[in-house]
């Protein structure tokens, strides 16, 4: 553990390096604009810029759209919608999300809450699934139809600086050469090491970046939809909680697409690394849980992956406005629950508008540029994650939330359901009896206590 | 088969035969780690001990999935993307 960093110092941001620019710059094109990552964040800044006629160039370091994320995942209908109205003509979704459900899980016990309705399958529709290449390499077409460059293949290696105002990027190897512009917009997702090299932002913490791992399981549609009793082309997405995480908090899924599925799994780096639990192993708590095992039964395994979540919530954004810069989605922590690509989607369109105003103005200060900032803050963005930043800190204060209320939930439910030869009043003390046994009543009341003062 | 190999074979790659973007900066350090956290945090099994050797841990970088896990617990892994167009690729999202 010598090595082992300790979880708080390691906010600490590193010193800023503004290296200058030697006189012997090539003379490169010079952009109004560059993105480092086509992800959601950065595909949408790059095509609302263009859209307004600003020079884009837009950096990816995958060799396509969407070749460096994996895991989920389902869109937000309304949000999206609001953004590129019926999208869902343009952009290949899986399946339409007609169920939602939530399964508290103990080793052989399933309590389940469901939702399921027909109206979620009309526009304009409440989810939909989507597979990643589908999602990002749509976001670039549009941004490259409405006037960016964009290059795969291409890996940012530094931001540079002059006398503190970013001016331009250098590439890693094979291509290693330099592009410059007035305004550089961050949407290097989760792991963003360009602001943290530069100094912007302190390293995230493993306590706030959540690992996840994932396998995608093939089984023919109407299988899926037997199984899962849905409707062709309707979809469910379960949330899994309890056991798959072995006792820590965190989440598990289930993500339904047109002929596959995707089992989603994770928590905090920082659990992974203290408990020593190897993360497909948790995969695998999944798959063989007796009750899970029949509906994957079949199956052929595609692919397995693993990637990570920013999951610090509202206190752990950092700085996202610097001068000639502005940092989007998943870098700058803009994530509700499992939840980004809107997020991403939106400070990206608000990135550029204030990228927009910059250029007409000519006025590239870290004032002007605020603007992004002021519009994120008015926006559902900030106003969500605000609304959850509790949520975030009672995982942390209960650290066994999820899992000993997911047991308990199941043991009422199962004592609830089975038949005794009691009377009823001899039955719900029974039944007490049995739940303060898992739980002592003074602990679930504080418990208690500290979930209601968070929810209220 | 055990259940990492299962895993890292349902994987895409591009591998960089020419560049390392994971090493361990001083393996001195890690013969005096306690408890090596790399070994089971990696979701790809990256880092494994190597016993006999003066290197005792071994980086199989060609088959990280870019996850960054590694970089945030230990001091003394050098961790960088790999170059444009190399590393891993997902297709199924
Ligand atoms: C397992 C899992 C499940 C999820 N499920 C959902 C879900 O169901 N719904 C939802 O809304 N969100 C979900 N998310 C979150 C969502 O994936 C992110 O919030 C979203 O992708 C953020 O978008 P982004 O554009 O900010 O970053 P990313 O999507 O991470 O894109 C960043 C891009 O930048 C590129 N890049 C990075 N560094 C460089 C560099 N130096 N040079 C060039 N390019 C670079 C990367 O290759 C990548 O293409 C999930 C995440 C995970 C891990
Ligand atoms: S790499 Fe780090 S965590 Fe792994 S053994 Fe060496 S010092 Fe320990
Ligand atoms: S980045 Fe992830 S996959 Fe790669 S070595 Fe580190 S922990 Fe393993």
């Amino acid at each position: 553990m010598t090595m082992l960093k300790h979880w708080y110092e390691s906010k600490k941001p590193k010193k800023p390096v503004h290296k200058p620019l030697p006189e012997t710059v090539l003379p490169c094109k010079k952009y109004d604009a560059i993105v480092v990552g086509a992800g959601p964040g950065g595909a949408s800044a790059a095509y609302f810029m263009a859209k307004e006629g600003l020079d884009v160039l837009l950096l990816e370091r995958g060799p396509y759209p969407g070749a460096k994320n994996c895991g989920g995942a389902s869109l937000i209908a309304e949000h999206t919608h609001k953004l590129f109205p019926n999208f869902w003509e343009e952009c290949e979704c899986e399946r339409i999300i007609t169920q939602q459900a939530y399964w508290l899980m103990t080793e052989d016990s399933i309590l389940a809450s469901s939702f399921q309705s027909l109206k979620l399958a009309a526009a304009p529709f409440n989810r939909f699934t989507v597979k990643r290449r589908n999602l990002y390499q749509w976001l670039c077409d549009k941004a490259v139809s409405a006037g960016a460059e964009l290059h795969l293949n291409h890996q940012v290696d530094q931001v540079l600086f002059d006398e503190g105002q970013a001016v331009g990027v250098e590439m890693s190897p094979p291509n290693q050469n330099r592009f410059l512009a007035d305004i550089i917009i961050l949407a290097d997702g989760a792991n963003s090491l360009l602001a943290e090299q530069a100094g912007l932002i302190p390293q995230v913490s493993p306590q706030d970046l959540a690992l996840y791992v994932k396998e995608t399981i093939a089984l023919p549609a109407e299988v899926i939809e037997e199984r899962f009793n849905l409707l062709p082309g309707n979809g469910t997405i379960i949330g899994l909680i309890g056991h798959p995480t072995a006792g820590f908090n965190g989440t598990g899924s289930i993500h339904t697409f047109k002929e596959s599925i995707n089992i989603n799994v994770g928590m905090a780096i920082a659990d992974f690394a203290a408990s020593g639990i190897r993360p497909y192993e948790l995969l695998e708590r999944i798959k063989k849980h007796p009750l899970i095992q029949p509906l994957l039964s079949g199956g052929v395994s595609l692919e397995y992956g693993s990637s990570a979540i920013p999951e610090g919530g509202y206190h752990a954004i950092p700085e996202l406005v610097h001068p000639g810069l502005l940092i989007v989605g998943d870098a700058a922590s803009l994530v509700n629950g499992t939840h980004g690509f809107n997020l991403a989607m939106w400070s990206g369109f608000f990135a550029a508008q204030a990228a927009y105003q910059a250029k007409i103005s000519r006025d590239f200060s870290q004032k002007k540029l605020s603007l992004y900032r002021t519009l994120l803050n008015e926006s559902f963005v900030m106003q969500d994650l605000k609304a959850n930043a509790k949520m975030a800190a009672l995982q942390r204060n209960v650290p066994y939330l999820f899992n000993l209320y997911s047991h308990l939930a199941n043991e009422t439910a199962y004592q609830m359901s089975k038949v005794y030869t009691m009377p009823k009043k001899a039955k719900r003390n029974l039944i007490f009896k049995k739940i303060t046994s898992i739980q002592p009543l003074t602990k679930m009341a504080s418990d208690l206590w500290k979930v209601i003062k968070v929810i209220q | 088969m055990s259940k990492l190999t299962h895993c890292t074979e349902l994987l895409h790659f591009t591998p960089d035969d020419y560049w390392q973007h994971i090493s361990i900066t001083d393996q001195s350090v890690c013969q005096q780690c306690r408890t090596k956290p790399c070994l089971t945090l990696c979701p790809s099994g990256v880092f494994t001990w190597n016993l006999h050797k003066s290197e005792p841990v071994l980086v199989l970088y060609k088959q990280c999935v870019e996850c960054g896990a590694c970089r945030l617990v230990c001091d003394n892994i050098n961790f960088s993307f790999p170059c444009g167009g190399y590393g891993v690729h997902f297709v199924e999202g």
